[in-house]
């Protein structure tokens, strides 16, 4: 190419450029060279500059090919472009029938819009698809629009708030996108009272009307919503629940944002009427629908973006293309009306769980609801929520610091909290570290693994720094012997509880894969020992903290695996770490009996061409390895336990027993937390059904 | 991904008569072209195919042909991910009424036993989570499930990381692998899909 460029040199034709030629620069021609340079390649060759990698490749689009190119299917060139065509058309109509009617199609499909952006959609090609939102200014003169589309973006504008602040949108990143959209327009934060005056004239509206159905006197003159009596009731009531869920709605996601949960309670109430509302506008579709001959709500509905199931007015999701991602736009399929109705009853469900969160001081007690609250498997949103109300200016709720919060934790006693040692450098680091685990925690499942993966390094190494940070500060730790010391006491205590905290992340981790479906039947065996020996640091590291904190003083002698497995015998073991010996018998029972059917009836096998057992084992928990988590662990150790494993081994068959035995022990001490209750119950099913299995396979095996 | 689709009829043949072919030229691109557009969801540009073609052509495009007809094909490559050498097969088709034969594994286990000839560690790739044709075919041979992408492709499915890590020491003979089902998946190792908009609605297999 370079030999062409050369040889070619500069030839002066006639061309007439816009741009005309400037002091330093010059038009030229370049056909001729681009023509020479075309004739140097062959078919299907191409010039591969050294930046043209594979995201470049990627990043490439077709033009004119439909799959690549938006620009193909779009109608009009601008928004003036589509609004001087008639797209958007203010009032929608002359007639006021069909103007509330379109009216009412265009709330329900920003509606479907909002649901979609929540689930995933950017913004611009969502709700702001609406040429009425992109152009406030241009329904000034329709009240009832107007509001709504204020209401709108302001709700908006305020998730977008909660999100960016929280940055739970790792990988979600597109939903704070607003670059080039009108979301914060002027007047837009006085929503409310212009909703309320146009909320006010339908009630009065629908009053009057009521009243003339009844015959009664009318007090006072009021112009109708529309021209049909027969319809007014009906498409005032679409209107009055459809205004309040948005009222509400905002009042919900704006009290929510209140510092240290201070709106939570107000936000409740709003939440209800926001469920009230939104049932009225499920009711109200049979009313719009049978306006327009269709069928029921069951009947339609499948892909329907409004509740009368016509097409809404107003609306093109090519024309922010250009906006809408740094990638090549692509179509998308707004979700149905009756999915997106949906998809609020879950969220406010979720939001309302937030809302009743009673602000737990405890660690333990945080790390439970966010665990538990992930079940239901919330959105973007949810999370953020949540997210918001758990960390605050760097403190849990925007409350408690978060050395108070470890100290809580560590079990020290209140003063400690004000100790100066909180002012370590290193210390301030394990707060960090706390507060990047609460914001993991309350990311997408998926992303949360990977994180809480990557986290246990930090946490590996905050334990050494720390232990180093001590002794530098206050000499050895483990030659004091009493708590006299006030400093000992608050290291020793964190020390434990950084350990403990780390095998959390451990297990939860590990327990994840479950959730995310990332274990095949295969893999089962080596991720129940996982779990098992996990569990079993998680346990021992648990008793220690308590001990620790009681004063009871160490039995030496023991092994620490034993101190866990057997204290029952001498004293009872906290509820806690009961458990946490639930889960340990019932992960050692399923080890076994996988190992055993994988010894002696070649079932549940991991094999491959290409890999063993063992490559398989170092891939599942290579993190946990590299971390040393536990100690000197290895697919060695793995091996040992379980190539041994026979179905006639009385010792699995007892780990089933004593799992379902300490369960419905348990159940007295957690009469009042009914998710733990829940899981006892399915500890107890889960060991009582193989045990089951174990003793009629033993049967079988003594007496055939 | 597509699975086999029931009311495609089958078409008998021979393990005999499917021909395996490496890239040959330009001629053999319209070809893999027209079978990565019909059977996968992700739009790719010429440029994408021709990344792979001139930089690893042993290992792109090896070709299954019945009787002179391009049925399936795997695009690969090899290159230095984060201090490890690492394989990468970034798509595999065959034509639905061909699947269940056998013939995916076969171009796959081709291209791995080339990566690991090459001094490959590892071997990778992407896949639906709802893509159970593909992943019973990687979990076969040996790949792990290792990381869960959320809402990784286009239409808004998450994918599967797959891995296959090959043994440090010698490597070991290799078996061959007789297999009952076949899939496709498709590349993407790049956030930069997973940035582009998304389809809401579920892919039906």
């Amino acid at each position: 190419m370079a030999d062409v460029c050369e040889g070619e040199g500069e030839r002066q034709v006639p061309i007439c450029p816009s741009i005309p030629s400037g002091e330093q620069t010059v038009w030229a021609d370049a056909s001729s060279l681009l023509h020479l340079a075309c004739n140097d390649l062959r078919d299907g060759e191409l010039i591969h500059g050294e930046n043209f990698n594979l995201f470049a490749a990627m990043s490439a689009l077709e033009i004119m090919d439909p799959k690549m190119d938006s620009g193909m299917v779009r109608t009009y060139y601008s928004v003036d472009e589509a609004i001087e065509y008639g797209a958007a058309p203010v009032p929608l109509s002359f007639d006021k029938t069909v103007d509330v009617q379109g009216t009412i199609d265009i709330m329900d499909h920003l509606l479907a819009c909002e649901a979609t952006w929540h689930k995933g959609c950017s913004l611009a090609q969502t709700v702001f698809s609406c040429l009425y939102l992109l152009r406030p200014d241009r329904t000034s003169s329709h009240a009832l629009l107007h509001s709504y589309c204020r209401v709108m973006r302001a709700s908006c504008n305020a998730v977008v708030c909660t999100v960016s602040d929280t940055r739970t949108n790792e990988e979600e990143d597109l939903f704070t996108m607003t670059h080039g959209l009108p979301l914060k327009v002027d007047g837009d934060d006085k929503c409310l009272t212009m909703l309320h005056a146009v909320e006010e004239t339908i009630a009065r509206q629908l009053r009057a009307c009521k009243a003339i159905l009844s015959k009664k006197r009318v007090t006072e003159d009021i112009e109708p919503l529309q021209n049909n009596p027969d319809l007014e009731e009906g498409f005032c009531k679409s209107l009055l629940c459809r205004l309040r869920f948005r009222k509400h709605f905002y009042h919900v996601v704006t009290n929510m944002k209140r510092p240290q949960g201070r709106g939570l309670e107000l936000a409740k109430k709003h939440i209800a009427c926001c469920f009230e509302e939104l049932d009225s506008m499920i009711k109200s579709a049979e009313f719009l629908r049978s306006i327009n001959a269709l069928g029921t709500l069951e009947d339609g509905m499948k892909s329907e973006t409004t509740a009368s199931g016509s097409q809404p007015v107003g609306f093109d999701s090519t024309l922010n293309s250009r906006l809408s991602a740094p990638t090549p736009p692509r179509a998308i399929e707004t979700i149905s009306w009756k999915k997106a109705a949906e998809y609020f009853q879950k969220l406010l469900h979720e939001l309302e769980i937030i809302c009743s969160y009673n602000l737990d001081p405890v660690f333990e007690g945080v790390l439970r609801f966010v665990v538990e609250f992930q079940k239901f498997q919330p959105e973007l949103v949810a999370r953020a929520h949540l997210q918001h109300l758990l960390v605050q200016d760097g403190k849990l709720y925007g409350r408690d610091s978060v050395f108070a919060v470890i100290c809580k934790a560590s079990l020290l006693p209140e003063v400690a909290k004000n100790h100066d040692i909180q002012k370590n450098e290193t210390v301030v680091q394990l707060g960090q570290l706390l507060i990047t685990l609460l914001r993991v925690l309350c990311t997408n499942i998926s992303w949360q693994r990977r994180k809480l993966g990557k986290i246990l390094q930090d946490w590996r190494i905050i334990h050494v720094q720390l232990e180093l940070a001590f002794r530098e500060e206050f000499g050895d730790i483990a030659a004091t012997s009493s708590n006299e010391n006030i400093c000992m006491k608050i290291c020793r205590h964190i020390l434990i509880w950084v350990e403990e905290q780390t095998y959390w992340i451990a297990s939860r981790f590990l327990m994840l894969g479950f959730e995310l479906d990332l274990y095949s039947t295969g893999e089962y065996c080596m991720v129940y020992w996982y779990i098992y020996i996990i569990l079993i640091k998680l346990a021992e590291k648990t008793h220690m903290r308590a001990m620790t904190s009681n004063e009871i003083s160490k039995r030496k002698g023991k092994k620490k695996r034993d101190l866990v497995k057997d204290g029952g015998k001498d004293y009872q073991l906290p509820p806690a770490i009961l458990f946490l010996q639930c889960h340990l018998y019932l992960a050692e029972g399923l080890t076994m009996m996988l190992a055993a059917l994988r010894n002696e009836k070649q079932i549940y096998l991991s094999t491959g061409p290409f890999n063993s057992e063992h490559e398989r084992f170092v891939q599942h928990f290579e993190l946990l390895l590299k971390a040393c988590l536990p100690d000197h662990v290895s697919y060695y150790s793995f091996e040992e336990t379980t190539a041994h494993a026979r179905l006639s081994n009385v010792s699995m068959y007892n780990c089933f027993k004593e799992a379902q035995r300490i369960a419905k022990e348990l159940r007295s001490s957690f009469s009042n937390d009914s998710d733990k209750m829940a899981e006892l119950r399915r500890i107890e099913q889960v060991a009582e059904h193989n045990s089951v299995a174990l003793a009629e396979h033993l049967r079988a095996y003594y007496y055939i | 991904m597509e699975m086999s689709n029931e009311n495609e009829p089958e078409v008998d043949i021979k393990a005999s008569e499917i021909e395996y072919v490496s890239y040959g030229f330009e001629h053999h691109l319209p070809l893999i072209m027209n079978l990565v557009d019909e059977e996968l969801s992700e739009p790719y540009s010429i440029f994408t195919y021709r990344y792979f073609v001139y930089l690893w052509p042993q290992l792109s495009f090896m070709q299954a042909f019945h009787k002179g007809k391009c049925i399936g094909t795997v695009v690969c490559k090899m290159g230095e991910h984060r201090g490890t050498f690492r394989g990468y097969i970034a798509m595999l088709v065959v034509l639905k009424p061909y699947r269940g034969k056998g013939i995916a594994t076969e171009l796959v286990t081709r291209s791995i036993k080339v990566m690991m000839e090459s001094g490959c560690e590892e071997v990778t790739l992407e896949a639906e989570v709802t893509n159970k044709g593909a992943l019973a075919l990687y979990g076969r041979l040996g790949f792990i499930r290792a990381k869960r992408l959320f809402r990784y492709y286009l239409n808004g499915v998450d994918a599967f990381r797959l891995k296959l890590l090959f043994p440090r020491a010698e490597p070991q003979p290799f078996h061959s692998m007789a297999a009952d089902g076949d899939d496709s998946h498709e590349y993407n190792e790049h956030t930069l899909w997973r940035k582009s908009p998304l389809l809401p609605t579920q892919h039906v297999n």
